[in-house]
């Protein structure tokens, strides 16, 4: 599925050369400013590659009425200037496409990064009709993904600019991270969360959205919610997690599922979301949480924060058929003694 | 070479790879003791990621596959130890292997 679209600018997105007609820069492309619109509604990211000042990007604003995520405008590689956009949006390579006319910057960004969906404009029109620029199903905080990159960048500003520790910023920021169980209306996002998560997700595929409707029917099980806000911005439903309460073994809480937007990185969601749910079980009294978590190369900030939060692995003897072929282990905490503090800013509610 | 004589060289290294990844020169000097995560080098859970696949390409180590419990991330010297004790020589910056 393609997040983001990465645009180069001349004879691209506007008809000419911006640096070529200082006094009236080009217009968009009509054609290719409306695939910008429509792509942005189905909750797909725009920024800017360009071999152009800095201003560039602000006229590209102006002429296609779209405010983009991020903009590497200069002199150097496009590829660094994907480089430098997948690292601020945090994307990975399979979820970028890279627009450009010239057919040189096109090899040599395919080549530094065979990832990259590369288009020349002409095709780009069809191409917003292909399966992986059609999400399929299209949630309010993916509308509104473009407005809350441009929320993260000025909260990054202000980061930058804060002495105080991370902590201190996130309650500097107002930060409210609200855990309580799911309800039939956040199916949609939690389908969305569990197929576009990938770097904080324990599981290795996407749940379908008939398995969740029935994880959130299901006696049985718990499904919790996570929301995010601050003073920048509300960001909604960004994390979840599926808490399996079997009868046989009630001293336990086996975690089925976690997952979390990497929208919501660095910003104490994570931490507060295990906390609460290591709190929660001690005072259900269950003596254990588990957790059944994918080994891959791309979970690791997931596995890293389990880690940190006292959760040590364990690998079952037999790879169990739940994996779907792939590496498991078991992460899990004992509930006695000290448990991680739930951070001032986060509220439970079960 | 052993894994106690590769030590130095992993730590400077490791040292290196860490002032890059925070743009800051105090892992150059830090203690081997200083904890990578939170209130040490004050990496969070992303910023561990990207150091463990810096040390990956930098020592053909992956630290995430081996080390399920991530014991290896506590300090600079646990990390440094554990890739000490798995990599060839590391190789000066911008020789082929």
């Amino acid at each position: 599925m393609i997040k983001c679209v990465v645009w180069d600018l001349d004879n691209t997105l506007l008809d000419g050369v911006y640096l070529e007609s200082p006094d009236k820069p080009p217009s968009a492309v009509p054609a290719l400013a409306a695939v910008v619109a429509e792509l942005a509604a189905r909750g797909i990211l725009h920024a800017i590659a360009s071999r152009n000042p800095p201003e560039a990007a602000g006229h590209a604003e102006q002429a296609t009425g779209h405010r983009f995520a991020a903009a590497a405008c200069g002199w150097g590689a496009k590829s660094q200037a994907v480089t430098e956009i997948m690292a601020e949006l945090e994307l990975e390579p399979g979820a970028v496409a890279f627009v450009d006319d010239d057919p040189l910057e096109r090899a040599e960004v395919a080549h530094a990064h065979p990832g990259v969906l590369v288009l020349a404009p002409q095709e780009v029109p069809e191409a917003a009709g292909w399966p992986q620029f059609s999400p399929p199903v299209i949630t309010d905080e993916a509308r509104r993904r473009g407005e809350l990159y441009l929320a993260r960048r000025a909260r990054r500003e202000e980061e930058a600019a804060f002495g105080g520790s991370r902590e201190e910023f996130l309650r500097h920021c107002r930060t409210q991270v609200t855990i309580a169980p799911a309800g039939p209306a956040d199916l949609p996002r939690l389908h969305e969360l569990s197929a576009r998560t990938r770097q904080f997700n324990s599981a290795g595929a996407a749940l379908s959205r008939e398995r969740l409707a029935r994880l959130l029917a299901a006696p049985d099980r718990r499904v919790i919610a996570v929301r995010l806000r601050d003073r920048f911005g509300d960001d909604g439903l960004v994390g979840a997690a599926v808490v399996a309460l079997p009868a046989a073994a009630p001293g336990e809480w086996s975690v089925e599922l976690l997952m979390m937007s990497c929208r919501a990185m660095g910003r104490g969601v994570i931490e507060a979301l295990l906390a609460w749910i290591c709190r929660a079980a001690r005072s259900a009294g269950a003596g254990r949480v588990s957790v059944a978590c994918v080994v891959s190369p791309r979970n690791v900030p997931l596995r890293i924060a389990l880690a940190a939060t006292g959760f040590r692995a364990a690998e079952p003897a037999v790879a169990p058929a739940a994996g779907g072929g792939h590496r498991m282990a078991t992460y899990s905490r004992r509930l006695d003694g000290s448990l991680p503090e739930l951070p001032g800013w986060a509220r439970g509610t079960w | 070479m052993t894994a106690a004589g590769r030590a130095p060289a992993v730590l400077a290294e490791l040292r290196r790879i860490l002032a890059d990844l925070t743009g800051d020169a105090w892992p150059l000097r830090a203690p081997p003791d200083t904890p990578l995560l939170r209130d040490g080098i004050g990496l969070d859970s992303l910023g561990g990621a990207l150091l463990l696949r810096s040390v990956h390409r930098r020592f053909g180590v992956d630290v995430a596959d081996e080390d399920l419990n991530l014991d290896s991330l506590a300090t600079i010297g646990s990390l440094a130890a554990f890739i000490a004790q798995r990599a060839g020589d590391p190789l000066p910056e911008g020789t082929a292997p």
